[in-house]
């Protein structure tokens, strides 16, 4: 849960990409890190198997400096899309302030992106966090494959954004419209931040 | 929720940082308006501590009238 912390003045928030096995979310954390100015670069911690799937998970975080005086940082995490990989999920999950479902436009994997969407749902709902009002952004990526290949913007919006949250298309191998996702889930768990509870003596 | 669908393309790919640089200032903004929303509500009380009323045994609070009895007595 984030919270702006007036004790030591600081922000912490935590971002998690999901999404279906090879839909992109390691991409577009890579696209990031790959912006960031050097005195910014911390570490980037991505676990991945010999095939170069994401075993564990990523993690960037992404420290913003001192903003009005609080120490800012935002903590990026993918999860590994593989279905067999639902207790690593839920761990991720563990205090999430907002997600990025990235879905993946192939039509061929229209009933992947509704299985990973309905796995979010049921592991946001096992960490008692309730996925209808959570902070979500939509991202539908592999946006530059040929048109026969992919799903448009509306079918996908249809089958996949319940909720009628920002969507943003993308392709994150270039970089595009990463920037503009991670713009739009920063500013709606901004909208969400409190302060800590006053203990009343 | 307004829906912003947002498409670049290959050639529109920006110069390392200048992506980040526009992030910053826009999350920047955000975090500073937040953070000044959040600041106006009242904070809790701080407790301070309190001038003993009646001081501690042996202490003497009013030294200069001691002195001139002492003066007095000693003259």
């Amino acid at each position: 849960m984030s919270v702006v912390n007036y004790g030591t003045r600081e922000i912490t928030c935590k971002i998690v990409y999901y999404g279906p096995g090879r839909s992109g979310k390691t991409t577009n954390l890579q696209h990031v890190y790959s912006q960031l100015p050097e005195e910014r670069k911390g570490k980037m911690v991505s676990l991945a198997t010999e095939t170069d799937r994401t075993l564990f998970f990523d993690f960037l975080p992404l420290d913003l400096g001192t903003i009005s005086g609080f120490a800012t940082r935002f903590q990026l995490y993918t999860v590994p899309g593989q279905v067999y990989y639902a207790a690593t999920r839920k761990l991720v999950l563990q205090g999430v302030d907002g997600v990025v479902f990235v879905a993946d436009s192939q039509s061929r994997q229209l009933a992947e992106n509704i299985e990973s969407l309905q796995d979010l749902h049921a592991n946001l709902a096992d960490e008692g966090l309730d996925p209808r009002t959570l902070p979500l952004v939509m991202q539908y990526n592999k946006r530059d494959l040929p048109p026969v290949e992919i799903s448009s913007i509306e079918e996908l919006d249809e089958m996949l954004n319940f909720r009628d949250v920002p969507y943003f298309s993308a392709t994150a191998i270039n970089g595009g419209g990463v920037f503009e996702t991670l713009r739009s889930i920063a500013s709606l768990v901004l909208s969400r931040l409190s302060a800590p509870a006053v203990k009343e003596s | 929720m307004a829906k912003e669908p947002k498409k670049k393309g290959d050639s529109e790919q920006e110069e390392e940082g200048g992506e980040f640089d526009e992030f910053m200032a826009d999350i920047s903004q955000e975090i500073a308006k937040r953070v000044e929303s959040l600041d106006t509500k009242p904070k809790a009380p701080v407790e301070r501590k309190k001038t003993p009323a009646v001081p501690d045994a042996g202490l003497i609070v009013e030294w200069p009238n001691i002195a001139d009895r002492m003066i007095e007595e000693m003259r």
